[in-house]
């Protein structure tokens, strides 16, 4: 793989990365602890507690360092957009929905606790996302965690994540899928948190007007950029390699990337994408920067 | 002078101020969910907010607590439309087939039965968080400093939480006869406070105020619970009575209706009980103060104000 646009070698990304989960992984385990009644708790931990890249929060906690805050400020955001992406996947694996009975390698929410607990959870942890915003931001005015709230919950309904999953949903099986439907199912389902994470991190890290827009762009384009790369995954790798089962996309119809632009065109839309979102990093010191330019190569040159 | 003890409610009209407040909540419930691209999702959204026959009890409530500390009402009525909007996304995920599996609501089809189980969650999933965004967006920050507002998301938050209503969800699917208090608490009670709260929130009152509206409000969403469940069974054939016997837990299947009437009673002095603490603001608790009375007496038929 061709990486132009590599960082300072002194970024170790993935000691970073390992950094990183480790703190977020820590700040989600107290964030919910076990209390009454047990079992709705016991499975919002079982997904959210399940492993799992944590991109989005560390994508939170990179924008909000790169405009000069730490991790106390974005910490509590960062867990919030997790609990959210943890809580569309239990949504989604319902029965009722894509009928999943294994997400990362372990029985679905609902497999464990049924159907009703994971409706549940799954509230639970949209609400309690807005909850530890609200009571457990530090360091940052009531103002601009009031911002981020209005920007979190933008990206996670009817105007983002359920838009998504909604045109998804009523695509499905459907031929008629163009290039600009299979872009808004993406951008929604998928970009729209990434950006929300980012621009989140930005917001109460004390980012300028000016800054928070350029890095939404970045996240815009960092966020479909998952989406291609995942596609391209899809078809290229084995189930062994991806860590679940490839060619789900072949097998299920769906429109992808490559089944509209052929592989050779999806791989060169992917690198368009990660070069003009890091074209917008380049305004910033390019030290605090490396780690969004190290994650946008990361999500373009994963192998699994 | 106690206010409990002083049938003072004459002076003021609660018909007229919720008429008044239900077809403003309705018209900035209308304007505030917009159909767009994918049409069916807002469709399914509108369905369960701006369903006929609702009473629109949570904002009236949450609007005559702003309005008991001088706030003015322009600064609750997004928090006010949130509250229904969250609501209505509770009882969507309720009714779905594997939880309630009701088929209807408040005379018509339940949301799943009109637009599909998937459709129904994903509206649900989207309410919550349009509630939040209504509230940050639409509340006039003149009158609401930005402080107060996350007071208010958090209470709203903790209200539909894992410790609030899917607490009270999940002990109420659970079925345990021991909790069966405590699942019409959550499952009731959880809305009034919170709407209670959240006006005082929003109009800048003490800690012990906030605590007084906590009980106050919790006793009435109670109160209101237990006098439906007693006017339903009076209202109740034999046959029909077996067969409510076998799903919800209400006071009135525990206990009968004799002791369910006892239970209503003393919710309503308690609630009363309360509101004397908030005598120095002077007739402006009467709101609050006659919404227990119809909470208990049902006066008059709100439907009829829809």
């Amino acid at each position: 793989q061709e990486e132009q646009n590599n960082p300072p070698p002194s970024f170790d990304f993935k000691s970073y990365m390992l950094q990183k989960a480790n703190s977020i992984n820590q700040a989600l385990e107290a964030a919910i602890p076990i209390q009454e009644p047990a079992k709705i708790h016991e499975s919002m931990r079982y997904s959210l507690l399940a492993g799992g890249k944590r991109v989005r929060p560390a994508l939170c906690l990179a924008a909000c360092e790169l405009v000069g805050g730490n991790d106390s400020m974005a910490m509590p955001a960062a867990c919030a957009v997790e609990m959210i992406h943890t809580m569309s996947l239990i949504h989604d694996d319902l029965p009722c929905m894509d009928n999943d009975d294994l997400r990362r390698g372990k029985p679905t929410n609902h497999i464990v606790f049924g159907e009703d607990v994971a409706v549940l959870a799954g509230d639970a942890l949209l609400a309690f996302a807005f909850e530890h915003i609200a009571v457990s931001t530090l360091n940052v005015s009531s103002a601009r965690i009031v911002r981020a709230v209005g920007e979190l919950a933008k990206a996670i309904g009817a105007e983002g994540l359920v838009a998504g999953q909604v045109v998804d949903i009523n695509s499905e099986g459907s031929s008629e899928v163009d290039l600009e439907k299979l872009e808004f199912i993406h951008i929604h389902k998928t970009a729209k948190l990434l950006e929300g994470a980012v621009v989140l991190g930005a917001i109460l890290g004390g980012g300028t007007d000016e800054e928070v827009e350029k890095l939404r762009k970045y996240a815009r384009g960092i966020g479909l950029l998952f989406q291609v790369v995942d596609d391209i995954l899809d078809v290229t790798k084995s189930s062994q390699e991806l860590g679940k089962t490839a060619g789900k996309d072949l097998v299920a119809d769906k429109v992808t990337y490559p089944k509209l632009l052929g592989i050779e065109k999806s791989r060169e839309f992917a690198e368009k994408l990660n070069k003009e979102a890091q074209e917008q990093l380049a305004g910033f010191d390019p030290e605090k920067a490396a780690p969004l330019i190290a994650l946008a190569n990361y999500i373009a040159y994963r192998q699994n | 002078m106690s206010v409990s003890g002083n049938s003072k409610s004459t002076q003021f009209d609660l018909k007229t101020y919720w008429m008044t407040l239900i077809s403003e909540i309705n018209q900035k419930l209308d304007q505030a969910i917009p159909i767009q691209y994918p049409e069916e999702i807002y469709e399914a959204m509108r369905y369960s907010v701006l369903a006929k026959r609702t009473k629109r009890a949570p904002p009236v409530m949450c609007i005559a607590a702003c309005e008991l500390f001088g706030g003015n009402r322009l600064a609750a009525f997004p928090t006010a439309c949130a509250l229904e909007m969250v609501h209505a996304a509770s009882l969507i995920h309720d009714d779905l087939p594997c939880m309630d599996d009701a088929p209807s609501r408040r005379g018509q089809p339940s949301n799943h039965a009109v637009y599909g189980v998937d459709k129904a969650i994903l509206a649900g999933d989207a309410l919550f968080p349009l509630g939040f965004r209504h509230i940050v967006s639409n509340t006039p920050s003149d009158l609401v400093p930005e402080p107060r507002l996350l007071r208010v998301i958090a209470e709203i938050a903790r209200a539909v939480g894992s410790t609030g209503m899917a607490a009270g969800q999940f002990l109420d699917l659970e079925g345990s006869l021991n909790s069966a208090e405590f699942v019409q608490e959550k499952k009731y009670g959880e809305m009034g406070e919170c709407s209670a709260v959240c006006g005082g929130l929003l109009a800048g009152a003490e800690d012990d105020e906030i605590q007084r509206l906590r009980r106050y409000g919790r006793a009435v969403g109670v109160l209101y619970k237990v006098i439906d469940d007693v006017l339903e069974a009076k209202s109740m054939s034999k046959e029909d009575e077996e067969n409510e016997k076998k799903k919800a837990k209400s006071y009135v299947s525990l206990y009968g209706v004799e002791k369910a009437v006892e239970v209503a009673e003393e919710l309503r002095t308690k609630a009363k009980k309360e509101l004397d603490g908030f005598e120095k603001y002077g007739e402006s608790v009467q709101p609050l103060y006659n919404f227990v009375d119809y909470a208990a007496d049902r006066g008059f038929s709100v439907l009829e104000l829809n």
